[in-house]
């Protein structure tokens, strides 16, 4: 048979030159911009999610690879991914030979991708991480993911930490909450009559839980926690309407001249909250952000009332 | 015979029935609060109402919105199969919608500041160019219908495939406008429907005037040239207008099917023969359509977790009507083989020209199997651990395109139709349906789960268009048509999917859009393999092939049983089709390509033309793998979207130079 599964090592003696300035200049900005250097103990990890990827950061650990980086960087924006982190093409269809000449020790995906895994376990041992399953707790899954990412990663420690430190932060914002919040209404606009509406089994609907913030969306919503509605179906709602950026080209203008969002009682009273953009299927680091964001703005509001 | 008063009955009953459905739905929604209080929300507005408020800013425009675009979407459909004499002419076939589309798409990536000026001037001129790119191709045939027609199929595919390639790269940006893409009704002003009504008005007058001068064209082109109008302005003057119009309700509300196409054929088929009944009935009933199949919607809506929109709902509700009125269909048969086939000299020794083409073969084949790129750049191997990773990729890549190839060598040889390809035919969009449904409704599906679902959709959709076409005999315009009907609930179901938002859209484009990803040694090797027997398997129908395009009644002569031979080259082209299908997905002009390089480089008979054809196709596949692979590295642009921009751009430089 022609074909053998590629082992690390032969991939990486592919085309020696230009692997070893790599490494060398990895080694050189690594030395550079990290004091501690222990990651080269550590296993290299590349990943092909984005939820996954802003874990591996906040854990500390810089993945040797990321699908789709600069999309990342639009739509995640924190934590921010490492220089040295390599670009593996589309989140769908990763580079395969890019991916094989990295020579990573582990692939971590999430069920989205799961076709790929045969395909991915020729390079490395490939880790299926679930989050946002439907009829789990979403709380509880991020905390699962984040010790499952930290075992998998070698930083037990700091998992254990990030999970602590994050539900310490939580609490406390949760002591500078205004007194009464009304329920909250969490939307991001798809088109000019189209929102995404958040609410059970997503992101934001668990931080809410956490802060003790009551959702005033109670309809159907699917696997990822949102509903795609039309904007006539937010009407009526006795709510907060909190919108989470961006705002697609053009749809503020357009806002301003649609008669149901002008009568929207949050509008009409100037009382509309907007959120900087958050990533809305992120894992701790994204809720963390998401709940900064949130109680700043609903402390603002109270002030100026 | 049916009588004239029988007739009158079933013009008025055809308008009736669904005029009182939607009054029903009209009064059963108002009563929600009361009728009175319904109709005064029409004119005021009681600002703490909440009742009032989604009356008089979302329900009544939408209602109005649901009238207009169904109105104008048939008037336009109307002009369409008027001028280019084809039951089957829609004004979503043409590129209007695929080019508003692509402009808006790439507006809101490269120049956002268009969009603020006004979202609907940016996707009219989009809908504008795409058709003057079909008018420019065609121009000097004098906007023959049938020219008309195939470039904008092929427009239409370019298209479509340029914006695959956008929303693949960028996905969470482009979400928003796979709503529109859907055609969503949703309303919260009267805005729209005022930018709307008064360009109706003004398409609908110029209709009136154009309405003399069109009858014309019921006759053929020389009794209409011999009145002295010149064919050539008069269509220009009544496709522009069917454009305007199109562009206009598809710039507002968004992609929205059928109507346009099943309006005016039910009208037509409840005996209307005249154009001016046919244009103010089929107006009336693409309105009455539209507003129902909404009105309807909107009650379900409440009750699922994400929106359906109403054009795609509209277009998967409509496809199966439309099957079951093909049969019904007055079609012209017989019709002599257009210009089309006419085409390159024969070349003297074709075993030559095949020689030389199986070189360039080869030394794509090695140029795609050592030379790449890596995070260090481009470097040549030989690399046993690299090249594992390619030539999976290369066999499959090429065994889909010979069997493609052959497929479209067989069914445009059978079909007489050089717009036919094995595409067109449905079997892939059927396969594409039950992969949609795979991926959406398991968890996690493997690849064999996917290869299984993919070949059951295949044999699903060979079936109905077996069953559709027994008793007519396999007669080749009726199949084309069974297949374009497929092709529309195929594309009707992906808008609905991709418009929820669904993270796993992003799976669904990529297996779509026709990658050799997915290939792994087993799989291409048996991929290969089959492409060596079924071209094996095609060889002895040559003789079949040479005769079949003289037309039934010569092949009847000659000793052939048609229906007989219809039947066997379908389901050899069904087969290739599917197995094709499954590597390199439902997107790709290669089927319908190959066979013309082949005729244009010189294969002219039956067998060398299948080997051509093969050849052809196997060069397209692999080199298209090889440059989807590096134009963007790291990214990889799938094989199917690269042979349809190579194909497409070929196709339409073709058509300019004869």
């Amino acid at each position: 048979m022609i074909f053998s599964p590629p082992c690390p090592a032969v991939a990486a003696a592919a085309s020696p030159s230009w692997w070893h300035r790599r490494v060398l200049l990895a080694l050189l900005l690594a030395l550079a911009l990290v004091p501690a250097p222990r990651a080269l103990a550590q296993p290299a990890i590349a990943t092909l999610d984005w939820t996954l990827a802003e874990t591996l950061v906040a854990l500390g650990v810089t993945p040797v690879g990321v699908a789709q980086i600069d999309a990342y960087h639009a739509w995640v924006g924190a934590p921010r991914l490492p220089e040295t982190t390599v670009d593996l093409g589309l989140r769908s269809q990763p580079n395969l030979e890019l991916l094989a000449s990295l020579a990573p020790d582990r692939l971590l995906i999430s069920p989205m991708f799961a076709n790929l895994a045969p395909r991915l376990s020729r390079i490395a041992p490939v880790a299926n991480l679930p989050l946002y399953s439907p009829g789990r707790e979403t709380w509880r899954q991020l905390h699962e993911l984040t010790r499952e990412v930290g075992r998998l990663a070698e930083r037990e420690a700091d998992a254990e930490r990030l999970v602590i430190e994050t539900e310490a932060w939580l609490a406390a914002l949760r002591q500078r909450l205004p007194p009464r919040v009304p329920p909250l209404l969490v939307v991001q606009f798809m088109d000019e009559r189209h929102v995404r509406v958040f609410g059970e089994g997503g992101l934001y609907q668990a931080v809410m839980a956490r802060l003790g913030l009551e959702n005033a969306w109670h309809g159907e919503t699917n696997a990822w926690g949102f509903s795609l509605v039309g904007l006539e179906q937010l009407v009526g709602l006795e709510a907060q309407l909190v919108v989470v950026e961006p705002y697609p080209v053009g749809v503020e203008a357009a806002l301003a001249g649609s008669g149901l969002w002008q009568r929207q009682p949050s509008v009409r009273q100037d009382a509309l909250i907007t959120l900087p953009p958050v990533w809305s299927f992120g894992a701790l680091p994204s809720a963390r952000r998401f709940a900064d964001h949130l109680v700043t703005a609903l402390e603002e509001a109270s002030h100026e009332d | 015979m049916r009588t004239e008063s029988a007739r009158r009955r079933a013009q008025a009953l055809v308008c009736l029935l669904p005029g009182l459905a939607l009054m029903a739905l009209v009064v059963g929604s108002l009563a929600e609060e009361g009728l009175i209080e319904g109709l005064r929300a029409l004119t005021t507005v009681t600002p703490d109402n909440a009742a009032s408020l989604v009356r008089h800013y979302s329900w009544w425009p939408r209602l109005a919105m649901a009238l207009m675009a169904g109105g104008g979407l048939a008037l336009a459909g109307v002009l369409m199969q008027q001028v280019l004499r084809n039951p089957l002419a829609a004004p979503t076939t043409l590129g209007v919608a695929s080019g508003a589309n692509l402009a808006l798409m790439a507006a809101t990536l490269l120049a956002p500041g268009l969009l603020l000026a006004g979202r609907e001037w940016v996707a009219l001129a989009g809908g504008a160019g795409a058709m003057a790119l079909v008018f420019a191709l065609t121009w000097h045939r004098g906007l023959s219908p049938a020219v008309v027609v195939l470039a904008g199929l092929v427009v239409n595919l370019y298209a479509g495939a340029l914006g695959m390639v956008l929303l693949l790269f960028h996905q969470e940006t482009l979400k928003g406008l796979l709503i529109w893409g859907a055609g969503s009704l949703a309303q919260n002003g009267w805005h729209d429907a005022a930018f709307l009504a008064p360009r109706l008005l003004l398409g609908g007058l110029a209709a009136w005037l154009l309405l003399r001068p069109l009858v014309v064209l019921e006759l053929d082109d020389a009794s209409a040239r011999s009145l002295g109008v010149s064919l050539k302005h008069l269509r220009l003057a009544g496709l522009g207008l069917a454009v305007f119009l199109t562009a206009c309700v598809v710039s507002v509300v968004g992609v929205v099917g059928f109507i346009g196409l099943a309006a005016p054929n039910i009208v037509r088929l409840a005996g209307v023969r005249r154009l001016g009944p046919r244009l103010v009935w089929s107006t009336l009933l693409g309105a009455l359509l539209l507003a129902t199949t909404d009105l309807l919607l909107q009650h379900l809506s409440g009750t699922l977790p994400t929106l359906i929109p109403t054009g795609a709902a509209t277009a998967a509700l409509g496809a199966p009507l439309l099957l079951w009125l093909i049969p019904r269909l007055r079609l012209e048969t017989g019709r002599p083989p257009g210009g089309a086939t006419a085409l390159a000299p024969r070349h003297p020794a074709p075993g030559r020209l095949a020689a030389g083409l199986a070189l360039g073969l080869t030394a794509t084949v090695l140029l795609a199997l050592l030379v790449g790129q890596a995070a260090g750049g481009w470097f040549m191997t030989l690399d046993e651990a690299v090249l594992a990773w390619r030539w999976p990729r290369l066999l499959a890549a090429a065994g889909s395109g010979v069997m493609l190839a052959i497929a479209g060598t067989l069914i445009q040889r059978v079909t007489a139709n050089p717009m036919a390809s094995p595409e067109v035919l449905g079997i892939s969009g059927g396969s594409a349906i039950a992969l949609i449904a795979t991926i959406f409704l398991l968890p996690a599906p493997g690849n064999l789960t996917l290869v299984v679902a993919g070949t059951l959709g295949a044999l699903g959709s060979l079936a109905v268009l077996v069953l559709l076409n027994l008793r007519s005999g396999f007669v080749p315009e009726r199949l084309l048509l069974s297949g374009v009907a497929i092709t529309a609930l195929f594309d009707a179901v992906r808008a609905i999917v991709l418009a929820g938002g669904d993270p796993r859209g992003q799976q669904v484009i990529a297996w779509l859009s026709g990658s050799t990803y997915y290939v792994d040694p087993v799989s291409a090797a048996v991929v290969a393999g089959l492409a060596v027997t079924l071209a094996l398997a095609a060889s002895p129908f040559a003789r079949w092939l040479d005769i079949l395009p003289l037309g039934a009644a010569t092949a009847a002569a000659l000793g052939v049983r048609v229906e007989r031979a219809r039947l066997g080259l379908l389901l050899l082209v069904a087969l290739l089709t599917a197995c094709a299908t499954l590597v390199v997905g439902p997107l790709s002009f290669v089927g319908l390509l190959a066979p013309h390089m082949a005729r244009l480089a010189g294969f002219s008979r039956a067998r060398v033309h299948l080997l051509g054809a093969a050849l052809i196709g196997a060069l397209l596949m692999v080199l298209a793998d090889w440059l989807g692979r590096q134009l963007l590295f790291p990214a990889e642009i799938p094989a199917g979207l690269v042979a349809s921009l190579l194909g497409g751009a070929y196709f339409m430089w073709g058509l300019r130079r004869r």
